[in-house]
């Protein structure tokens, strides 16, 4: 009986603590949505209600209408999307490249992929924005598509890397005597295997680009090119902050996140924690 | 690859040896700011300032994302909607991170004075950012409310990949629960650990974003990490070259302390 009991307080004890734990994740973004919600009244009223007396839109409807979110927004997508599918090429072609070849300098490679994860973004920052400048690229969409696929091509082919490694090498021989040639091979088998792979490596790169700050801060100064997080973060430097737009943008700016992840979450869990699990 | 990456590096390191506006004047220095930064104490103090937050943020994003690691690992019911939920602050952008938190410390307005004030735990609203002692807690706070899902992601998979016939065989040879802990799960989990805690400490050691939007390294420089000051020495007073400088010994402590762990983990592990 009392093992019984030691069992069923330690279970107790463990929902207890994943609870707390639950509850310190709502609270904020509740929290956030009901700011979202009120009106501009509302937000400084003393104490504040968790639930707005007059639940209002009017903070979406202004983000869109007040504000360049729709052109930030574009931006966003533009960049990042584009960026997102290059990577994932380069990624692609330089992990199988990688897990079916033996070439001279192949451990190095695979150091300095790693390797490029250390680096501090900021030490990148003064020769890109150079860099950037030189090549006339200040304030252009291909500035942030450079600079985000160089910091997710080394990490996105450490993980397809990873996934290739788990396709056995029979199936590529099989298709050689069959008569495929390498491209095809790769093409037609070893591409269409590796999709949870692929689309777990296009979700982490797409959100590394999405939830980027600094690089598009530096990079775009003009207001017709800034992103979202860059646009989202000057609502703060204004006179009066504006608490329920600006929890407005950032649901909204969350969004597309959220609907990716709901739906490919299980990929991407095993993508990520892959590489590092097996390493 | 090589281009986009070696050569902005390259580069840095290149900037670093100039007095430069990186338009029409390039003055050639040598080592000048090197030995100026090494010997400024304000500099150091932002390294310990730096050190600081990162020890608090990845202690902490450890400490949570390991404990529910461990929790989300047994058999229990709802776990994936609780994994679900629990990974949810991952999904937010570093920027929404900073303003939420920022609106939650709000003084007169903010969530976190009124629930205290309503639980009678403070009398008079706390300014959580603008109080020099809070201060980099508040940030650090914010930190680990981002950072710990992907600690738990990482750590609930190196969990999942222990094979159970270990513990099956310990629990035969008479282990109890603390021995299959100590024995199993901590040298199982050794590899990951070691991944996740170098990436981790290099990323928040160079962290910017949400220091930067929640004090700009205020009050007086008690969150003035080091990405800050060389964001602002970069693009506030336009000394490229020097902080550049500051950028390059920045690597240099980020390669030092990976190299450092992999030595004291891989010891403790033979």
């Amino acid at each position: 009986m009392t093992n019984k009991k030691r069992v069923a307080l330690g279970n107790g004890l463990v929902y207890l603590i994943l609870l707390a734990m639950t509850v310190a994740v709502l609270i904020p973004v509740l929290w956030m949505l009901s700011t979202s919600l009120k009106n501009d009244t509302e937000l400084f009223t003393i104490p504040p209600r968790w639930i707005p007396e007059d639940i209002t839109f009017a903070s979406y409807q202004r983000i869109w209408e007040d504000y360049p979110f729709l052109n930030y927004f574009m931006n966003s997508i533009m960049v990042v999307s584009l960026s997102t599918l290059i990577a994932l090429v380069f990624s692609c072609l330089a992990g199988y490249g990688v897990s079916r070849f033996r070439f001279r300098g192949k451990g190095m490679f695979l150091t300095f992929l790693l390797v490029t994860q250390m680096f501090p973004s900021i030490m990148l920052l003064i020769p890109f924005y150079k860099i950037i400048q030189v090549m006339g690229l200040t304030n252009t969409h291909l500035a942030l598509i450079l600079t985000y696929i160089s910091f997710t091509i080394p990490l996105c082919s450490w993980m397809m890397l990873g996934y290739f490694q788990g396709i056995p090498k029979e199936l590529d021989e099989a298709a050689a005597i069959d008569g495929c040639g390498r491209l095809r091979t790769f093409i037609q088998i070893v591409f269409p295997l590796s999709l949870p792979g692929v689309s777990a490596t296009a979700i982490y790169s797409f959100i590394t680009g999405w939830n980027e700050y600094m690089y598009a801060l530096v990079l775009t100064q003009s207001e017709k090119m800034k992103t979202v997080p860059v646009g989202i973060g000057q609502l703060i430097g204004q006179y009066k902050i504006m608490w329920n737009d600006m929890m407005a943008a950032s649901l909204v700016a969350t969004i597309p996140l959220s609907i990716l992840f709901v739906f490919f979450q299980k990929y991407l869990i095993s993508g990520l924690t892959a590489g590092a699990v097996k390493s | 690859m090589l281009v986009l990456i070696a050569y902005p590096l390259l580069y840095g390191v290149y900037i670093s040896g100039f007095n430069t506006n990186l338009l029409n004047k390039w003055d050639f220095v040598g080592l000048k700011y090197y030995i100026q930064i090494l010997s400024d104490t304000e500099f150091l103090n932002k390294i310990w300032i730096t050190l600081k937050y990162a020890a608090l943020v990845v202690a902490g994003n450890f400490v949570v994302g390991m404990s529910l690691a461990l929790l989300l690992n047994r058999e229990i019911k709802f776990r994936l909607l609780f994994r679900a939920i629990l990974i949810l602050p991952w999904l937010f952008p570093d920027v929404v991170v900073a303003l939420l938190w920022k609106w939650l410390y709000n003084p007169l307005y903010g969530l976190f004075n009124y629930l205290l004030q309503s639980l009678h735990l403070i009398n008079t609203p706390i300014e959580w950012l603008d109080s020099q002692h809070f201060a980099l807690f508040g940030v650090a706070i914010a930190s680990v409310w981002k950072g710990y899902p992907l600690v738990m992601i990482m750590l609930l998979a190196g969990l999942q990949s222990i094979s159970k016939d270990l513990y099956e065989a310990a629990e035969i040879d008479g282990c109890n629960k603390w021995q299959l802990f100590r024995h199993i799960t901590i040298p199982g989990l050794m590899p990951v650990t070691l991944v996740v805690l170098i990436l981790e400490t290099v990323w928040w050691f160079k962290h910017f974003t949400i220091v930067w939007l929640l004090t700009a390294g205020g009050p007086i420089n008690v969150t003035s990490v080091v990405s800050i000051d060389i964001y602002r020495t970069a693009f506030q007073s336009f000394q490229f070259g020097r902080a550049s400088a500051m950028a390059v010994i920045v690597f240099v402590i980020c390669l030092l302390m990976s190299y450092v762990y992999r030595r004291l983990l891989e010891t403790n592990d033979q």
